[in-house]
């Protein structure tokens, strides 16, 4: 019976995890010397398949927790070593507060081992201007930023310090992309919040919207108004996924280039209150 | 006040209910099905058939079902996966880890608790600290404890009467399943193939505590069945027992699974069938030898252990009344065989599988290649490391004629590794074998319960769930099917179709066996969820 004690020990503990992060302090700094140039593959690989592969998969290409090829390179390893030493708030990401800096950084020279081409990008632009392009282009309305916003997509107060320019860039291109569809349940991931689904009704309305919430009897759908449906499965005539789609619009041909740098610089600082 | 003299009236009355002397001797449990106002066993009875005569709550009122109480631990609890025994108006749960406690079953209050003094740092490897429940027999109630100990407790207060360790803990031996009672004896298995223990198998004088005999499920060199793991014999592991086992009274035969080898995924250094692993073992309980086995999964190295439960029942077969035991296996073939040589009778997938075309006229699976464990990326094999089922309990009733279980639908890679497998010692996060395994993305997985002739295995029904669970199926007389969800629904099909009757949101996973049972006319069905033991019952 190996692995599930896995499994579940960790479903177990993040939860804990995600408790005790709400009232823990922010996120201290995270050490400088964590690059991977420090760590040790090999290490790195155990140190991974004891801590992480339950989730992530022991090739790091995902299985409840997402693909982590190429994720110290688009997010930055300082990023990376944040999220193993903090978690991700109201997700299955635990905290691995019991990992030293030298084990994190152990375990992103593994992930790097993967993948040495790609980068987490750099910060081009003036956040000053992407701050009120954000104010402008309406994503308050759908993110909070500490407490301000609205609540269709994730909470963007502490982006900058988990995703890098790359990433966020991706996003705002194309949403809804590579959005993970794995995962329901106690202990799924919250990214499947964000997974849109089609349920038709006996009399043939159609609701569409995030699921947000569902078990073998009920799904609860949220839709681009912000409306909650609690829908009786064995009633549904039908209920389908729709991978790919996102209640974000594109802002590719919305912004120039130029201001998706400024955008995407404006994120970056946003790194939760101290 | 009044509330404060309503409480001492429930706590006298529940008081008089155990003063009815608590005391279920070894014929009680024999004749269990003649009372099934009790719950006396983890199986329902020693056949572990999970099948009640209640048909209080039927098909056309379950939909009414409504909580009689809720009993929370003090503490918060984890992995509650404990399954009661209920005698004589106590129930007796498990809080895990390895918590007994004693409850009024009139009003959810507590009579009376014991902990053991655990060690600081205990060893689970390949399992987590818990227990599924205790065995009862005489005036005493059983439990096997996270650090391998075997407890008798006084019915009554909780006294110990005594305390026997049965295996090192620090080797990784671990108890979680629950002991089974028999004549004068008491069976306990344990866990630890992970962690590369030896299996065993252990009976002890019910009212002493000694040791009567040790079954060594694996053989080392020199034994019978050491030339089916080559040079491993000199080292062998696994075949661990940590599920329950069923009884045949008549026969004297008592029938518990085995577990995986070790190391899992990683087969190099142990050629071989591996006996006995992953096998059915039928055991005298007299002397401890074993009448026979069934080897299901030989040479094992996808984690599919074989410690189901076996259920005993007695059908006719091509016109010949036969005496069965069925299984429902990890490795996704439901197995008929004959009780009384272990003789393969038939054999069937109950969910998807990859990696046999079949099984041979001896019950051997035909292996499909390139299905093993490997370097790299791995291979997809169905079913996925958890099973077509685990631990949890099926059942079956001889109305319908139908076994009940709730099946896993997901496959997974499985990843051969190089490390190499050490006992005991490694630590608390340390998750050891031969490998891993990459699990498919939650959405390509499913689970259902599936209702299968008992005698052939083929399909009557199914009701589809979400995810794949982890909770045993209770069958009734009042022609219905419980059981739960992952997501924490506990609800109730119809027996003869799967139609869903009735739906209860419990807030959090469920991971326990059902059961029923009755108190003053009532019929009661009791479930459990996150931190939460209820008991539910007609308005
Ligand atoms: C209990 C399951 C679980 C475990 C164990 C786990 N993770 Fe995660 N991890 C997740 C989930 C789920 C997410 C996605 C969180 C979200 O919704 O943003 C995630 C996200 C991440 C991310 C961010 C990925 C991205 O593209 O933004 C990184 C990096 C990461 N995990 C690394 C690790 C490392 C390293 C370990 C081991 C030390 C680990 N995780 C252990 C579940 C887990
Ligand atoms: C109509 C609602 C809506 C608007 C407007 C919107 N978003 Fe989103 N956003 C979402 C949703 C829903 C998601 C999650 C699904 C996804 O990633 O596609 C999301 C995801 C994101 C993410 C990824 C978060 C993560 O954890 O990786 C970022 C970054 C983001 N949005 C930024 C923005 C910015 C900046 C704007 C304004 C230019 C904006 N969004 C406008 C709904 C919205």
């Amino acid at each position: 019976m190996a692995f599930l004690a896995s499994v579940f020990a960790f479903a177990a503990g993040h939860k804990g995890a995600a408790a005790a992060q709400q009232s823990a302090p922010a996120a201290s700094a995270p050490s400088k010397s964590a690059g991977a140039a420090s760590g040790d593959p090999a290490r790195g690989k155990s140190l991974f398949e004891q801590n992480c592969s339950s989730c992530h998969g022991v090739d790091a290409t995902g299985g409840e927790g997402p693909d982590l090829h190429g994720v110290p390179a688009s997010l930055g390893d300082e990023a990376v070593v944040n999220i193993i030493k903090h978690g991700i708030r109201g997700t299955a990401m635990p905290m691995f507060f019991d990992l030293s800096d030298k084990e994190a950084a152990d375990i992103i020279a593994f992930l790097r081992s993967f993948d040495a081409s790609a980068t987490a990008g750099t910060v081009k632009g003036d956040p000053k201007a992407g701050k009120a392009l954000y104010e402008s282009s309406g994503c308050s309305a759908c993110h909070m930023i500490e407490g301000q916003g609205g609540s269709v997509g994730p909470e963007l107060t502490r982006i900058g310090a988990m995703r890098g320019p790359t990433s966020l860039e991706d996003r705002l291109i194309d949403p809804g992309a590579n959005l993970p569809q794995n995962g329901t349940g106690f202990y799924s991931s919250k990214w499947t919040e964000y997974l849109m689904f089609r349920a038709v009704e006996k009399n043939g309305h159609v609701i569409e919207g995030m699921r947000v919430g569902e078990d073998s009897f009920v799904i609860v759908l949220k839709d681009g108004s912000g409306k909650f449906h609690a829908l009786w499965r064995p009633d549904l005539r039908s209920l389908a996924q729709e991978p790919g789609k996102s209640l974000m619009p594109s802002f590719k041909s919305a912004l120039s280039p130029a201001q998706m740098d400024d955008l995407v610089a404006y994120l970056m600082t946003l790194k939760g209150a101290q | 006040m009044r509330m404060r003299q309503w409480i001492l009236a429930a706590l006298l009355a529940g008081a008089c209910a155990g003063s009815r002397a608590q005391d279920v001797p070894y014929q009680r449990i024999v004749r269990a099905d003649r009372e099934p106002q009790s719950w006396l066993t983890y199986g329902g009875n020693y056949q572990s058939q999970r099948f009640s005569r209640l048909a209080q709550v039927n098909r056309g009122n379950v939909a009414q079902l409504r909580v009689a109480w809720i009993y929370q631990p003090v503490r918060p609890v984890a992995n509650l996966e404990s399954v009661p025994i209920v005698a004589d108006g106590v129930m007796y749960i498990t809080e895990p880890p390895s918590t007994v406690t004693a409850l009024d079953v009139r009003t959810g209050l507590r009579l009376w608790s014991w902990s053991p003094v655990l060690p600081k740092h205990i060893v689970s490897i390949g399992l987590y600290a818990t227990s599924r429940g205790v065995a009862i027999l005489g005036h005493t109630v059983y439990i096997g404890t996270a650090d391998a100990h075997l407890v008798a407790l006084d019915a009554k207060t909780g006294a110990v009467r005594w305390n026997v360790p049965v295996a090192d803990n620090k080797m990784g031996y671990a108890i979680t399943g629950p002991p089974l009672a028999i004549n004068g004896k008491i069976l306990i298995g344990t866990g630890g193939s992970e962690a590369a223990v030896r299996g065993l198998l252990d009976a002890y004088d019910a009212k002493t505590g000694r040791r009567l005999w040790r079954l060594w499920t694996v053989p080392r060199v020199g034994e019978s069945g050491a030339d089916t793991w080559g040079p491993g014999a000199a080292q062998s592991a696994g075949g661990t027992t940590w599920n329950n086992g069923s009884y045949d009274p008549e026969l004297n035969l008592v029938y518990w699974g085995t577990g995986n080898p070790a190391p899992d995924f990683n087969d190099d250094d142990r050629p071989g069938d591996n006996l006995y692993t992953c096998s059915l073992l039928a055991i005298d309980p007299d002397t401890g030898k074993m009448k026979w086995y069934f080897q299901f999964s030989p040479h094992e190295n996808h984690d599919w252990d074989s410690a189901e439960p076996p259920v005993l029942l007695d059908a006719v077969i091509a016109g010949k009344p036969r005496k069965l035991v069925v299984l429902a296996n990890r490795n996704a073939f439901y197995y008929v065989l004959d009780r009384l040589t272990g003789k393969f009778i038939t054999g069937v997938p109950f969910a998807r599988e990859t990696w046999a075309k079949g099984l041979d006229a001896n019950g051997r699976p035909i292996l499909e290649p390139n299905q093993q464990p490997t370097l790299g990326a791995g291979t997809l094999v169905y079913p996925s490391i958890t099973g077509a089922v685990d631990w949890s309990s099926p059942s079956y009733s001889p109305i319908t004629g139908l076994f009940y279980v709730s099946t896993h639908e997901t496959g997974a890679y499985y990843i051969k590794g190089t490390g190499k497998i050490e006992q005991g010692g490694q630590g608390p996060r340390g998750i050891v074998g031969g490998g891993g395994i990459r699990a498919l993305a939650g959405e390509q997985s499913y689970g259902a319960i599936r209702a299968l002739e008992a005698t052939t295995g083929k399909r009557k029904w199914q009701f589809r769930l979400l995810s794949p669970a982890w909770v045993g199926t209770l069958a009734t007389a009042g022609g219905l099917v419980f059981s739960g969800s992952d997501e924490g629904n506990f609800f109730a099909l119809d027996a003869e179709t799967g139609k869903p009757l009735w739906n209860f949101y419990m807030g959090h996973e469920i991971r326990s066996n059902p059961i029923t049972y009755e108190l003053d006319g009532k019929q009661y069905v009791f479930e459990t969820a996150g931190n939460a033991y209820v008991a539910f019952t007609l308005p």
